[in-house]
């Protein structure tokens, strides 16, 4: 197989995702309608609050990440919740594709959906609220976009992974992973303020660092972003392996049959 | 070199209290060039031999060879030169048939023009070119069919497997499909193994068949061979006009069974010859109206076998 072959199987799972997107009017919430209320509540409530710009930039680099974390993993998660919707699992996987193949793919389409999204929202909080999302330089906001993209698709997988162990119903992990990521890596408030446990588990997830780093430009103290990173990187790792063996186990137990009923 | 060697291929999905085994030490072999059909009745096991062929899934046990390299291992290798088509296909609904053509062809790393050109060729050969631009959504059960079809040969595969082919679809299309098959089959210089319950497509497409029940190969050969092996009897009908006395038909020796109905009479019988002058003589003092001879079909294998 030659490198444009190889190339081709890659982009075949950002021109799925491009073409369904582009044909779904709700795309429009998920990319710009449900972020941008999101920014708007959250910057609202620091107004309310009357808090000051430094507990503003805190915020909202918050609501920003989860906003990126949300779009660019779920477009990993379609390579199967596409195919799962449409009942054509088996017309991808008796086709000569690797789990590498169809992740790098929708991650390519997740990282220019999350930097649109980046920007929109980074344009929006400056103009309504005053927040400089280039204080910390532009080298700042690619490593944090970079990792952020990166633990994205590891989230991704993992949703992945579940259908192809358990089946449709578990789709839910879609949604609800990055929420769990919200609740224990310090989106909205320090993890120093998580009871004992969930600052430990904070400390496993690289959205934690990656927060830590961003952060640290508003003058939020110090931050281990190499470990984060090194962590983000390991995930992404162990996931697409775990996929691949998900994949072969889905073959085994018939799940990937199932799937396409 | 055969095309498919399977040996004791063995299967089981797992149950909520125990695995349910489907497939039992299914062995056999798939020659270059032929098109074979593997029948059965419903909850045979068909499509998940199907499946475990084309490397959708995996057996528990047994060898399985495609194209002379080793199914559990050589998976990719093999996928690039086989191709599946199912019926009642599903595709990603929101996609346009040229689309999903494309997106089909990407996952096999088809490139440039030679994409491009693959993709027209098949909207082409199944006379999709005015719905080339409509969601798959969109189509009817036909169209929906022909676009597996057509995907299917988007890699010029050496092995086409079709599984039911023609399932769901109206006589006319059915017949379409199956004459697009041959064309395909004839073109291309490939090996097709298909499923289907329709055995007048079996006998019309296939050179040999292995018919499956509850999971296990009971019977493998030609058409004419299956026949000839479950010796199963020619049937007879007569219309008649008059009285007859319907015991000397069932002491005719030859005649295996023997139906009455008001002024005709169905009989099968073995084809010796002999049976049916009997036959015309249990007739006499009755004005025979017509009379007519029927081979058995492999309507009547499936039958005997589902037993």
């Amino acid at each position: 197989m030659s490198w444009r072959g190889e190339l081709n199987k890659v982009y075949s799972a950002t021109y799925k995702n491009w073409i369904i997107s582009k044909r779904n009017a709700f795309t429009l919430f998920e990319l710009v309608f449900w972020p941008f209320i999101g920014l708007i509540s959250i910057g609202l409530l620091t107004r309310f609050l009357e808090v000051g710009d430094d507990m503003v930039a805190f915020v909202l680099v918050g609501a920003i990440a989860l906003s990126i974390l949300q779009i660019s993993q779920i477009d990993v998660a379609y390579i199967l919740l596409f195919d799962l919707w449409s009942k054509s699992i088996k017309q991808t996987f008796v086709a000569p594709i690797r789990g590498y193949h169809l992740v790098l793919g929708a991650m390519l389409f997740g990282v220019i959906r999350g930097v649109a999204v980046f920007l929109v929202l980074a344009a929006a909080s400056r103009h309504l609220f005053g927040f400089d999302f280039l204080a910390g330089g532009v080298v700042t906001v690619i490593v944090f976009l970079a990792g952020t993209f990166i633990t994205a698709a590891s989230i991704g997988m993992v949703v992945c992974i579940s259908i192809l162990l358990f089946g449709q119903r578990a789709d839910v992990a879609a949604w609800t992973l990055s929420g769990i990521m919200m609740l224990v890596s310090g989106v909205y408030y320090p993890v120093s303020i998580l009871p004992g446990p969930l600052q430990i588990l904070s400390k496993s997830i690289p959205l934690t660092y990656l927060l830590e780093y961003y952060r640290s430009a508003y003058g939020y103290g110090d931050h281990q972003i190499l470990l984060g990173i090194a962590i983000a990187l390991l995930y992404f790792a162990a996931s697409l392996l775990i996929l691949n063996l998900a994949i072969e186990r889905a073959r085994r137990t018939g799940m990937m049959l199932r799937l396409s009923e | 070199m055969p095309a498919l060697r399977a040996e004791k291929i063995t299967k089981s999905f797992r149950g909520l209290f125990k695995d349910k085994k489907v497939l039992f030490d299914i062995s056999l072999s798939i020659e270059e060039g032929e098109i074979f059909g593997i029948l059965g009745p419903n909850g045979a096991g068909k499509t998940t031999l199907m499946s475990i062929f084309s490397t959708l899934i995996r057996p528990d046990g047994g060898s399985l060879e495609v194209l002379g390299r080793d199914a559990l291992r050589d998976t990719h290798a093999i996928r690039e030169r086989i191709n599946i088509s199912s019926g009642n296909p599903n595709f990603p609904w929101s996609l346009t048939v040229r689309e999903n053509l494309r997106h089909s062809a990407m996952l096999y790393g088809m490139y440039g023009r030679s994409l491009s050109k693959s993709v027209d060729e098949a909207i082409s050969a199944f006379e999709l070119g005015s719905q080339s631009d409509a969601k798959f959504e969109t189509l009817s059960t036909g169209q929906k069919q022909r676009v597996s079809l057509a995907k299917s040969i988007l890699n010029r595969p050496k092995i086409l497997f079709l599984d039911e082919p023609t399932s769901g679809l109206d006589p006319e299309m059915a017949m379409k499909t199956r004459d697009l098959i041959k064309r395909i089959y004839q073109e291309e210089e490939i090996t097709v193994v298909l499923t289907t319950h329709y055995m007048p497509e079996a006998e019309e497409l296939c050179d040999r068949i292995a018919f499956l029940r509850e999971g296990r190969l009971v019977a493998l050969g030609t058409p004419a061979e299956l026949k000839r092996a479950l010796q199963i009897g020619h049937r007879i009908f007569v219309n008649y006009d008059g009285e007859i006395d319907p015991l000397k038909l069932r002491i005719i020796p030859g005649v295996m069974e023997v139906r009455e109905l008001p002024g005709r009479v169905e009989m099968v019988f073995d084809h010796s010859g002999r049976a049916v002058s009997s036959i015309i003589k249990a007739f006499e003092g009755a004005d025979i109206l017509d009379i007519g001879i029927e081979e058995p079909d492999l309507e009547d294998v499936f039958l005997e076998l589902a037993r």
